[in-house]
């Protein structure tokens, strides 16, 4: 079929306006680059629907001229599942300007929102009627919903509140067809047929794009426990973490282990940061607990902070913990998420590095980090393994810093080798080589190279079945 | 059967000898059921109101048994009902009369292969009874948060198929969301191993929770690897006599905070519901000799020991009844000082099923609404059914906290089962239509099955119902897996 790139881009406007296209090359670039500038793509025109059916009409355009959609929320992601291939017939369909809340309910605990609108924002409006949206994350103050939920991000409160998918009741979703499909219901329960929510949910968009979501609320937490604890071992910290469970009455909203490595470099490139033990440690954890109910005055027992007083009191006499800071103030305890939410930019400061967002189970992880450390240095003994993560999900981003004084050619060459080890021992583990980050294009190979074909073939059964064009999002995940 | 379904289309292809005997070297003569007297328990519903046909009851003992099995099926076009405790209210694991293949039973493969209580999870095999996995997590000083009626007989397999949900998922959800990974043979005999104990996998798509709840009919739940939770160390239950439903929701939005969200259950039932178990089941108490209208079971637990001088979950809910009476939600409260009162509080909410077999004819409806949409549904459903059946007495109930209500009649007094079965179908459309322009569910926990095959087809718009046939007719091409359960094809 010939294709007039111009007259589309006409029927294009015709739909969306002229506020909601983006044809110069200047104006699209940010859009076809992702912010770690991994990729460079290309598209016809960038199309910024102003609401649902706008998103349909351009949907059953793109449909009727074969015309891929590439859908983009914040483009935040990691592993270029937002960014267009660099040829091919392709528009970017950014959901930016669907960015309204539209409805809270607070005695329901839900809210109601549309897929651009920014998790910031999201989690202040839920703050406003004293209420919590969990999802937390480091790129929240960009990344919008809609990407969220199509990658089902996770963050450092999955351990108390579960991924992206645990935090939604309800979608409404265009279809590769360009229909759309109402299925943004606020129930806790509806057993009625196939779960499509949770498909289109970390589907990356490559079988529909989510428009709308009712989110699940949480009360708001009132007292709230940081520590800073040096353990000997990831054992240690995984056997600290089974007992906080019950120590905490089920408070434990984080728990995110860092090695020395990690956390020299925090002090050496991030300014103002100061370790808060006197001495040096292997590893160490960032540990906090929260409750929705407030302390009350005149109670015979104190909060969260006694209550975590004791449980690491009695922890260190049983060896487990070496030393340990439980943050007096809010100052506090923001130095200490400071420490842990810099690591990804003292990484970057220090040079070049290899990421792997791993997941193993839960007891599985001191082995598998003793195992894979040994692994890491086997294939670059120069190299500077910086584990670090959430180790109440079995999530670590198991990441190698390059050698000190190595250019970012020289250590990539190192790549493929760290990496495959790294994943080969993943997969002996039963773990996964992408736990909240996703596929994207970054790990396509990746994941037909691990997962079982069966598998893959129900994927690909289900691609071909929702989107026989293939025209949403093609090329990420699997190929056809 | 719903008597005006008209059976659907599924495939009929009969088990010849040859297939009979391909079989038994399969599965043995031990996994064969041939005769009717025994194969009669599979192929009727628990209650006795579905009545299927199934030309032989197959029991394979492993995954590997499973496999060969469906795949035999798949390479004759034979049609398969997979089948675990037989405890479903909808059906869904009755075959229909039209039926001519074989049921299959997950019953032999009740292994509780590993349990870690470290990694709080737990590898089982499908057909392990709820009970035995609940006491199987206590005895590792762990929890497995799902709990329903049938929890003696129904199997963790039907309970994943049908995505189950019970008292408890206030708290930690329905079942899907108790459960890592899973096991499954698919409708070609292959085995899909997603049994990873992984809470975080972004790797595609999400096929477990796609088996979720389909009800057998994407393929068949071997294993599961479930999620544990600390044992609960330190439990308050309460009855409350509460203002009304509205109170009710305000109670539990408070009840979060105040107890540090140890809420567990919260559980609404109508005086005449209380009334109904009180006179059917013996030993059961009324815990408040009040006369209102409305009451909640509320429940709070910790899994943190009450410590000597420390408050533990009774003082923190005296302290909220308190602050709740005062506010006008709370007319009367009671706090169970004892095991047995406690006891007897759930046996009153738990009895309702049977206390309502006793009470005689009656119909309910498995709904669900939001949460802050309950006390206007109530309201106007009770309104509709009393327009078409001035004398039907209502008994609503239901899990509150989860926006789902049994909403349940009593028949008139007197009234036989076929008088009140020809009010049925007026009353159960002007039902679902209330809960269909309230946005609600037409079935929030029992699935669709046989029984809601219909109202699920009337309900759901096209683009939905075409989506999931989409996805029948891609992953189970020749519709040989539990053919004629939730959708029909054509």
């Amino acid at each position: 079929m010939s294709f007039n790139a111009s007259d589309f881009v006409e029927k294009l406007r015709s739909i969306v306006g002229d506020k909601g296209l983006i044809t110069s090359d200047q104006d699209k670039h940010p859009y076809l680059t992702d912010w770690r500038e991994n990729y460079l793509g290309t598209a016809v025109a960038v199309v910024r629907p102003a609401s649902t059916d706008e998103v349909a009409g351009v949907v059953r355009l793109c449909a009727a001229e074969q015309v891929a959609v590439v859908p983009q929320g914040g483009n935040t992601g990691l592993v270029g599942g937002g960014m267009p291939h660099e040829t091919g017939r392709e528009i970017v369909l950014s959901l930016t300007r669907m960015s309204r809340i539209l409805e809270v309910d607070t005695i329901g605990y839900s809210m109601t929102v549309e897929a651009g609108a920014v998790l910031k924002t999201i989690q202040e409006t839920a703050a406003a009627h004293d209420r919590l949206f969990p999802l937390s994350l480091a790129a929240e103050g960009s990344c919008t919903i809609g990407g969220n939920l199509s990658t089902n991000a996770g963050g450092v409160q999955v351990l108390h509140y579960g991924n992206a998918r645990q935090l939604v009741l309800g979608l409404e979703v265009v279809t590769p067809a360009g229909e759309i499909w109402n299925g943004l219901r606020a129930l806790k329960k509806d057993n009625t047929g196939y779960d499509l929510r949770d498909l289109y949910l970390g589907a990356e968009g490559t079988l529909g794009i989510i428009t709308k979501a009712v989110l699940k609320l949480w009360p708001k937490p009132k007292d709230t426990a940081t520590s800073w604890i040096a353990v000997a071992s990831p054992e240690a910290a995984v056997e600290l973490l089974s007992g906080a469970h019950a120590a905490s009455e089920d408070n434990v909203t984080s728990c995110e282990l860092m090695s020395r490595q990690g956390v020299d470099f925090v002090l050496k490139h991030i300014p103002g940061a100061v370790d808060p033990l006197a001495e040096k440690h292997d590893w160490y954890i960032l540990l906090e607990w929260s409750s929705t109910r407030a302390r009350r005055d005149g109670e015979n027992q104190g909060g969260l902070a006694e209550k975590m007083e004791t449980y690491l009191g009695e922890a260190m006499e049983k060896g487990l913990v070496l030393d340990a800071a439980v943050a007096q103030n809010e100052a506090q305890a923001r130095a200490f998420w400071a420490l842990r939410e810099n690591h990804s930019e003292a990484q970057k400061r220090e040079g070049p590095s290899i990421k792997h967002d791993i997941s193993v189970a839960v007891s599985k992880m001191p082995s598998f980090m003793k195992e894979g450390l040994a692994a890491m240095r086997k294939a670059l003994p120069e190299g500077r393994p910086v584990p670090f993560g959430h180790v109440g999900d079995g999530n670590m981003h198991f990441n190698c810093q390059g050698p000190a004084g190595w250019d970012k050619a020289r250590f990539m060459k190192h790549g493929d080798a760290i990496s495959g080890a790294v994943y080969d021992l993943v997969v002996k583990y039963g773990g996964s080589i992408s736990a909240e980050h996703g596929i994207g294009r970054l790990k396509v190979d990746e994941l037909a190279h691990y997962r079982s074909k069966i598998e893959l073939d129900v994927m690909r059964t289900l691609k071909r079945a929702l989107d026989p064009q293939d025209i949403m999002n093609p090329g990420k995940i699997v190929r056809i | 059967m719903p008597d005006t379904a008209i059976p659907p289309a599924i495939p009929t292809v009969p088990v010849t000898p040859a297939v009979l005997d391909a079989l038994r070297g399969i599965v043995g003569d031990k996994g064969l059921i041939l005769d009717e007297q025994g194969k009669q328990p599979f192929v009727t519903d628990w209650r006795g109101s579905l009545v299927g046909t199934a030309a032989v009851v197959v029991r394979p003992a492993n995954t590997e048994e499973v496999s060969r099995v469906v795949k035999l099926c798949h390479d004759n076009g034979i049609a398969i009902v997979p089948q675990g405790g037989n405890t479903g209210l909808m059906g869904g694991a009755t075959p229909w009369p039209t039926h001519q293949g074989i049921l299959l039973s997950l019953g032999r493969m009740n292994h509780v292969l590993n349990v870690d209580p470290v990694g709080y999870s737990m590898t089982v095999e499908a057909g392990c009874v709820l009970q035995t996995l609940q006491e199987t997590a206590a005895s590792h000083d762990r929890f497995f948060p799902l709990s329903l009626g049938a929890q003696g007989s129904c199997m963790i397999g039907g309970n994943l198929s049908t995505n189950a949900g019970g008292v408890q998922v206030l708290r930690y959800g329905n079942a899907r969301n108790l459960v890592m990974g899973l096991e499954v043979v698919l409708p070609n005999g292959d085995v899909w191993d997603g049994l990873r104990s992984l809470k975080k996998d972004n790797t595609g798509y999400d096929l477990k929770h796609l088996f979720m709840g389909a009800e057998g009919t994407l393929g068949i739940i071997t294993k599961a690897v479930l999620k544990l939770w600390p044992a609960p160390k330190d439990v308050c239950t309460a009855w409350l006599a509460v203002r009304d439903p509205q109170a009710a929701i305000e109670i539990l939005s408070e009840a979060h905070a105040a107890s540090e969200d140890n809420v567990g259950s919260c559980e609404l039932m109508s005086r005449a519901c209380t009334d109904m178990v009180l006179r059917h089941i013996p030993g059961t108490q009324d815990p408040l000799k009040a006369e209102t209208p409305w009451y909640l079971l509320l429940e709070w637990s910790s899994s943190r020991p009450r410590q000597d001088g420390a408050e533990g979950m009774s003082e923190k809910m005296e302290q909220f009844l308190a602050d709740q009476m005062e506010a006008g939600r709370v007319l009367d409260a009671v706090i169970a000082q004892t095991e047995a009162q406690s006891r007897n509080m759930w046996r009153i909410r738990e009895g309702v099923a049977e206390a309502s077999r006793a009470e005689g004819p009656g119909l309910s409806y498995d709904i669900s609404v939001s949460i802050s949409k309950i006390p206007e549904f109530i309201d106007k459903g009770i309104k509709a059914a009393l327009d078409i059946l001035p004398t039907i007495r209502p008994y609503p109930l239901g899990h509150i906290g989860d926006g789902n209500i049994h909403f349940s009649f009593m028949g008139p007094k007197d009234m036989d089962r076929g008088v009140l079965k020809q009010y049925s179908p007026a009353i159960t459309r002007a039902v679902n239509d209330l809960i269909t322009s309230m946005a609600g569910s037409i079935s929030a926990e029992h699935g669709i099955g046989i029984e809601k095959l219909d109202e699920l087809a009337h309900y759901r718009s096209r683009i939905e119902l075409d989506t999931m046939r989409t996805i029948k007719r891609a992953l189970d091409p020749k519709n040989i897996m539990n053919p004629g359960k939730v959708l029909r094809l054509s």
